[in-house]
């Protein structure tokens, strides 16, 4: 057949039947969690039984309570009080962190796995879990909260960048073990200044996260709108959570455009 | 081009060191794949002198550069680079030796992103601390010689300009102002003019040539030019299979010797052609 194509056209290369293959274990693993008595208790009824619920709900929503605004002023600064000293820290942690995990700015094997180990732990743990930790071990408010961004911050920049400086060039560092210095002076004078893009754009983009996730650690006691939020739930006042709802959507859209314009302009 | 600086006196020229001497003794370098470099080789090159090492790629000629600094360490034998035990150096003493030896790469490896003055007092790690590194505070007297190598080299009106805007020629002239600042007694250059165009080639190897007459420095350059190898060097090694098949007066070199160390006959792909810079005249 191919070569009523082309004449001299080599043989079809075979193995699609691996896509077949794993498009039937992808159906295989859905029908089996969908599965009654094994699986996860999910059924579509639950939104037919309660949509008179749902809609009151959304009806709510769609008019938000403006003249709650004034309360919500002090809450929405501390979050991004918040998101703002654990994005500065976290970054600042981040740089010799990343480097300690990097082959190209650490040859020693013991020491990076131990960092590498060490940051897979602190990223396997959601921002959520340690900000509820986190409020038990130093007290409800904003603190537990920082704590648990920078966490969360170092975690994700260290490995991004780390990642980067894997992909860099080498030689500059090549350059700078044969004029005699240290692993140390190697990758301040010949590596940082070609790391620092990478660097800045992981840490802008870890703000943009720290902005969203600031939001909501207070439903678990760690300052910043999380608390507000989880008060007017409680009292069902979805008019004035409708509101907060629309004031992160704000927040958040302008952080991720004025950082998005800035990693532009670093390019 | 020999300008020196106003500020310094005409005897603080670049190279205050003496020029180093190499002399390897039965050199074998294996690396961790299995691949053989270098098979027990032996090699005395005096100070001063100006050699091209020529030969195929994989001949073994970037192994033995790399061994002359420590970067690629020997797997037995020894080496002795003005008179110190380069061999048996480690640590602090590596780094203090490798101070002392220049070295000029294919890619010019210089950090792009910031100036040409910070690539060059990359050539000063050797004698700053480590916590003046990391606060980017070098001395006067670090700085003074970074100038010193930028004018040497005709750059000196970039100090302030990013590496990475600059052209490949003139990178290449900034990586050897780096390997200058270091006060080197030898300096190892490996395929330096690969990358750039015939006449940038001519004027790289130029510089070279000069830092090996005016300075007195040892130089080793690695080539795959012939005509380059002839022109510029004083001596001529020619390796084959981690093994040294010609070693003599660069400019009697004949292409019948280039051809056995090639292994193959020469044709045009084995000049570079463009301005004759051989001073020593170039045989037929």
């Amino acid at each position: 057949m191919s070569a009523a194509e082309y004449p001299g056209l080599p043989a079809k290369p075979g193995g699609r039947w691996k896509i077949w293959l794993a498009i039937a274990i992808i159906a295989a693993i859905t029908a089996v969690t969908l599965a009654p008595g094994i699986g996860v208790d999910f059924s579509l009824d639950a939104i037919v039984r309660n949509w008179r619920n749902g809609a009151e709900k959304i009806g709510q929503l769609l008019v938000p309570d403006w003249s709650f605004f004034p309360r919500t002023i002090e809450p929405l600064i501390e979050t991004l009080q918040m998101a703002v000293i654990a994005s500065v820290i976290g970054a600042i942690v981040s740089v010799p962190l990343s480097m300690w995990a990097a082959r190209l700015t650490n040859p020693n094997r013991i020491t990076r796995g131990l960092v590498r180990t060490i940051l897979n732990i602190v990223r396997a743990v959601p921002d959520l879990l340690y900000a509820a930790v986190l409020v038990a071990m130093v007290g409800v408010g904003a603190l537990p909260g920082i704590i648990a961004l920078v966490l969360f911050n170092v975690g994700i920049v260290v490995k991004l960048v780390s990642e980067a400086i894997e992909s860099g060039d080498p030689g500059p560092g090549e350059a700078a073990r044969a004029a005699g210095g240290t692993q140390t002076q190697i990758n301040r004078a010949a590596l940082l200044p070609d790391i620092w893009p990478p660097f800045i754009n992981q840490a802008l983009y870890a703000f943009e996260l720290n902005v969203r996730a600031s939001t909501v650690l207070g439903l678990v006691g760690a300052g910043g709108l999380g608390l507000l939020i989880d008060a007017v739930r409680t009292f069902y006042r979805y008019d004035q959570l409708a509101l907060i709802i629309l004031e992160i959507l704000v927040v958040v859209v302008l952080i991720d455009w004025a950082s998005a314009a800035m990693r532009k302009r670093l390019k | 081009m020999t300008r020196i600086s106003p500020e310094t006196p005409a005897g603080a020229a670049t190279a205050a060191s003496a020029p180093w001497s190499i002399r390897l003794r039965d050199a074998v370098v294996r690396y961790p794949n299995g691949v053989v470099g270098l098979k027990k080789i032996s090699l005395d090159i005096e100070a001063g002198e100006m050699v091209s090492i020529v030969g195929l790629s994989g001949s073994g000629k970037s192994s033995l550069i790399r061994t002359i600094n420590g970067l690629v360490p020997l797997s037995s034998g020894t080496l002795e680079v003005g008179g110190h035990r380069m061999d048996l150096a480690r640590g602090r003493e590596l780094r203090r030796l490798r101070g002392q030896i220049g070295m000029i790469f294919q890619g010019f490896n210089l950090a792009g992103r910031t100036t040409v003055l910070n690539n060059v007092l990359v050539g000063r790690l050797a004698h700053t601390s480590v916590p003046r590194t990391l606060v980017g505070a070098y001395r006067q007297r670090d700085r003074q010689l970074a100038f010193e190598a930028l004018d040497r080299v005709g750059m000196l009106e970039r100090v302030y300009h990013r590496a990475a805007h600059l052209s490949g020629g003139q990178q290449q002239r900034v990586a050897i102002a780096r390997a200058l600042a270091q006060e080197p007694g030898i300096v190892l250059a490996d395929e330096p003019v690969a990358s750039l165009d015939p006449p940038t080639a001519h004027a790289v190897m130029g510089d070279l040539r000069r830092i090996n007459r005016e300075l007195g420095i040892t130089v080793l350059v690695n080539l795959h030019l012939l005509d380059l190898a002839r022109g510029y060097g004083t001596r001529l090694i020619g390796l084959r299979a981690g093994e040294i098949v010609y070693d003599g007066p660069a400019a009697t070199a004949t292409d019948a010797d280039f051809e056995r160390i090639y292994g193959r006959p020469i044709g045009d792909q084995d000049l570079l052609g463009g301005q004759s810079a051989a001073p020593t005249g170039t045989p037929a």
